[in-house]
């Protein structure tokens, strides 16, 4: 039996606890790449693994088969990257640059589960795995080359997924949850049509919403070791009825006309996930992992407007994208280096689903290479503050996008500062 | 612990900061371009929308080139600049044309966009007094090169004639060119086309050679370095491939009517609803009254033909007040045997041109094939262009000479041949920031 002002003084510091969870969950932005990989603070630290963890909330994500072998009762973990992404691009045989105009992205999640029973553990997930945003700048001020492609786009999903998650003794779990999505899509392009009042130009927005799942199954099948597979379907991110706004010179309205709807079809692909991982050493203080993720992106074939009110220019657009599947190469380590501090450390190898002759600057995908570091502090017994420093090495691309006959060079690099909190008990 | 991960993030923050791409490294290679000039007709003068006017020559071909070249030790440019936005005032000539709304007389009230003469105050024609490095004449043929005396036929050459008892070439010498662009010789075939092969000659493919090489020697006497373009298909532009050779849409009941009329004419023509072929003269028609005949496909309509006549008056099928056939008068025709004259002769032009190039070891763009890939459509940076009127985007509205953004292509053209020719790098032009056809 534990003293009962102990216990009071717990159910002060829970309550305290999960307040902050909900301020965090309150004040964040969001964005990022087109996938995103940013799902718990203390993944980020070891190179994005968790496919074959168990230690958190956020197997909910990685893996619901995994839920249901984190040992406390109640377990919330939430947090916040942010993207200080940087890119540029230099035009083809000419004297032309522009860059990646600076805005803060900031991906986030929340994860809370609770088991109801030792080998029962239900939750929910909201985070932020698809998401694209970028305005792009001339170097000298002037209008950017690529403008007539895409000048700015904000696209933006926010994944919610109730989960279950059921383990049969120690050896054997598995778990699996809908997934809803919420999206929205703004973005803006000109339109080489001139009139006294400048260029034509283009705004598409809207909303939409889609569903998918998510299933894993874990198994530990010896003393330390780990072994998880995960799968997140395909979802099907239709926006239908998007508001397409034409402003064009008035001699040319009738060909545009001002207020039309467009159909915008987007897919997020599905992931296969393979996860391995390994704890040894002294009170099972260090812990290794690798995880392969497969990254079924070929069925982003094309990026489709199907414009409602349809004219002999505008109509039914279905611009290429040809993505390749690709298989993300991730490892990671973990060091408990007391009951205060755990460190973590890790790197991955993301290529990119983009061929070169079709790399635009509206996803200007190059291949991630990334090394992370992380760490967690325990104040009391339960509680932790992470933190993760995601480097993303500078890589450089030469493509072309063909349809549009846009080349050059593209160069990017990120570091992404992350945060968060867990709390289990 | 904590003093070395704050190192470690420290740096990785300073480092990620900076990620620029190498910049674009301008060469001159084995060229001198100390001192440009420009030789050709009214493609190299900044001729556009029908006139010479202040912003077509900001944005003449030769004018965009230098702007390059400058990055690679390229002196000042000098054109003779028109300080009007309207053109040059000689006798016959008019102000530049714009898109604007028009209507047909036979259609009042139906208001159509399309190319009227604007109203402004044109330069009146006078020397303007200074040297200059953009020695284009629009209307030059290859041979008015060499033609002493040329200003006093020509205004736009007596703008900037040193001498009005000058050739053209004796321009050159003084200026000293260390490096030349030239695109001359389209108005040998173009001028021939333009009277629809009947109100000029074509020059012949042995005078052509003449004066090019005498030309080119006036150019590379100093040991002047360049790049010459060749001749363009002329058939392929927008003021002859616009209107088709079976432009006559008619009606089942108008077909029909039509066909009363060609019976009661003894003419074989039979029309259908939908679109028919124009009536041109044809002076060996066997038929006793009317020497006229259907044109064929591949026979060119050219843009000058008077369009309320095409609308109003039954021009190309039936007089309206006469009811007699009424054929599209020849001067706005190209029969099969112009446009086969046309073509042979550019050919052989072509040829010339780049035997000329090897012998004087200068560069060569080929813009025939060009024009082949703009006729068919090409797209940079997300900008679609193709030979079409208006709508094709490189044409100004004349329908003959190209638009900023067709010169910006243009002038990429022969960066990429005077980089090829002499190893250079000099950076292509962003056409996006040119402008095309402006839009009411």
């Amino acid at each position: 039996m534990r003293p009962i002002i102990n216990q009071k003084k717990n159910i002060m510091r829970r309550i305290t606890t999960l307040l902050l969870f909900f301020c965090l969950a309150a004040t964040t932005l969001f964005g990022g790449g087109y996938q995103v990989g940013l799902h718990g603070v203390r993944n980020i630290g070891m190179g994005l693994i968790g496919t074959s963890l168990s230690y958190d909330a956020s197997s909910l994500f990685y893996n619901p088969g995994g839920a249901a072998f984190v040992n406390d009762k109640w377990s919330f973990s939430g947090g916040v990257s942010l993207i200080m992404a940087r890119g540029t691009f230099q035009a083809k045989n000419a004297n032309y640059q522009a860059t990646i105009k600076h805005e803060l992205n900031t991906p986030f999640y929340v994860y809370a589960a609770f088991k109801p029973t030792k080998n029962l553990s239900i939750g929910i997930a909201v985070n932020t795995p698809y998401g694209n945003r970028l305005a792009w700048e001339d170097d000298n001020g002037a209008d950017w080359k690529g403008r007539f492609l895409i000048k700015d786009i904000s696209f933006k999903a926010i994944t919610y997924q109730p989960t279950i998650s059921y383990k049969f003794g120690d050896v054997f779990g598995i778990g699996a949850g809908f997934v809803y999505t919420t999206g929205t899509v703004d973005m803006n392009k000109s339109l080489p049509f001139e009139g006294t009042s400048g260029e034509g130009t283009l705004n598409v927005k809207g909303s939409t919403q889609a569903y998918g799942f998510n299933a894993g199954i874990m198994i530990h099948p010896d003393k330390g070791w780990s072994i998880g597979i995960d799968y997140r379907s395909k979802i099907e991110m239709k926006v239908k009825g998007a508001d397409a706004t034409f402003t064009v010179p008035q001699s040319l309205s009738t060909n545009f006309p001002a207020n039309n709807k467009v159909d915008v079809m987007l897919p997020l692909p599905a992931n296969l996930d393979l996860g391995v991982s390994y704890e040894f050493g002294k009170e099972k203080q260090w812990m290794i992992g690798v995880n392969l993720c497969y990254v079924f992106w070929s069925t982003y074939d094309s990026l489709v407007f199907d414009f409602e009110t349809k004219t002999p220019v505008v109509n039914r657009t279905a611009s290429p994208a040809l993505y390749t599947d690709q298989m993300i190469v991730r490892v990671g380590a973990q060091y408990k280096a007391g009951k205060v501090v755990t460190l973590r450390a890790g790197g991955y190898y993301d290529p990119s689903p983009v061929k070169s002759d079709y790399l635009n600057p509206q996803t200007p995908s190059l291949t991630e290479v990334g090394l992370t570091c992380g760490v967690s502090v325990y104040p009391f017994k339960g509680f932790s503050v992470d933190a993760a420093f995601l480097y993303l090495v500078g890589a450089q691309r030469d493509g072309t996008f063909s349809p549009d006959n846009f080349a050059g060079t593209y160069r990017t690099g990120f570091y992404i500062p992350a945060i968060g909190l867990s709390y289990s008990f | 612990m904590k003093k070395i991960l704050f190192i470690i993030l420290s740096v990785a923050l300073f480092t990620a900061c900076e990620r620029k791409i190498d910049e674009f490294k301008v060469g001159k290679g084995s060229a001198n371009f100390t001192t440009y000039v420009a030789m050709g007709n009214s493609l190299m003068s900044g001729y556009a929308d029908g006139a010479l006017y202040q912003t077509g020559q900001k944005y003449s071909l030769p004018n965009i080139i230098a702007g390059q070249l400058a990055l690679a030790g390229s002196g000042n440019f000098v054109q003779p600049m028109v300080n009007s936005e309207y053109g040059v005032a000689y006798p016959g000539s008019q102000p530049k044309l714009v898109l604007g709304y028009s209507s047909s007389p036979c259609q009042p009230g139906v208001i159509s966009l399309s190319p009227v003469r604007s109203e402004g105050t044109m330069e009146p024609l006078q020397p303007v007094g200074y040297p200059v490095n953009n020695l284009a004449i629009p209307g030059a043929k290859s041979f008015h090169m060499l033609f002493p005396g040329y200003a006093q036929f020509n205004p736009y050459y007596a703008r900037f004639a040193s001498s009005p008892t000058n050739m053209v070439v004796q321009e050159i010498a003084p200026l000293n060119p260390t490096f030349f662009t030239m695109w001359l010789g389209d108005n040998d075939v173009l001028s021939y086309a333009l009277t629809g092969g009947v109100g000029d000659t074509l020059t012949s493919p042995a005078f052509f050679q003449t004066a090019m090489g005498g030309v080119l020697t006036a150019l590379t006497a100093n040991k002047a370095q360049g790049v010459i373009a060749n001749i363009p298909d002329v058939t392929a532009i927008p003021y002859f491939a616009t209107i088709p050779y079976n432009g006559l849409v008619l009606t089942q009941s108008q077909a029909d009517s039509v066909n009363m009329a060609m019976a009661l004419y003894q003419l074989p023509f039979h029309y259908t609803a939908g679109p028919n072929p124009f009536l041109v003269n044809d002076p060996t028609s066997p038929h006793p009254m009317f020497k006229v005949r259907q044109m064929q496909a591949g026979e060119l309509v050219l843009m000058s033909v008077p369009q309320d006549s095409l609308k109003c008056m039954g021009m190309g099928i039936i007089n309206r007040v006469t009811f007699m056939p009424y054929p599209i008068p020849t001067q706005f025709v190209l029969t099969s045997d112009e446009v086969y004259k046309i073509k042979t002769t550019t050919a052989a032009y072509n040829q010339i041109l780049a035997g000329l190039a090897t012998h004087f070891e200068i560069g060569l763009v080929d813009m025939n094939s060009k024009l082949t890939d703009i006729q068919k459509g090409i797209v940079w940076d997300g900008v679609k262009l193709n030979t079409k009127f208006v709508t094709g985007g490189a044409f100004s509205l004349d329908g003959i000479h190209l638009n900023p953004r067709g010169c910006a292509v243009a002038a990429n053209y022969f960066i990429d041949a005077i980089n090829a020719k002499y190893g250079s790098t000099i950076p292509q032009v962003n056409i996006t920031s040119y402008p095309g056809v402006t839009f009411p």
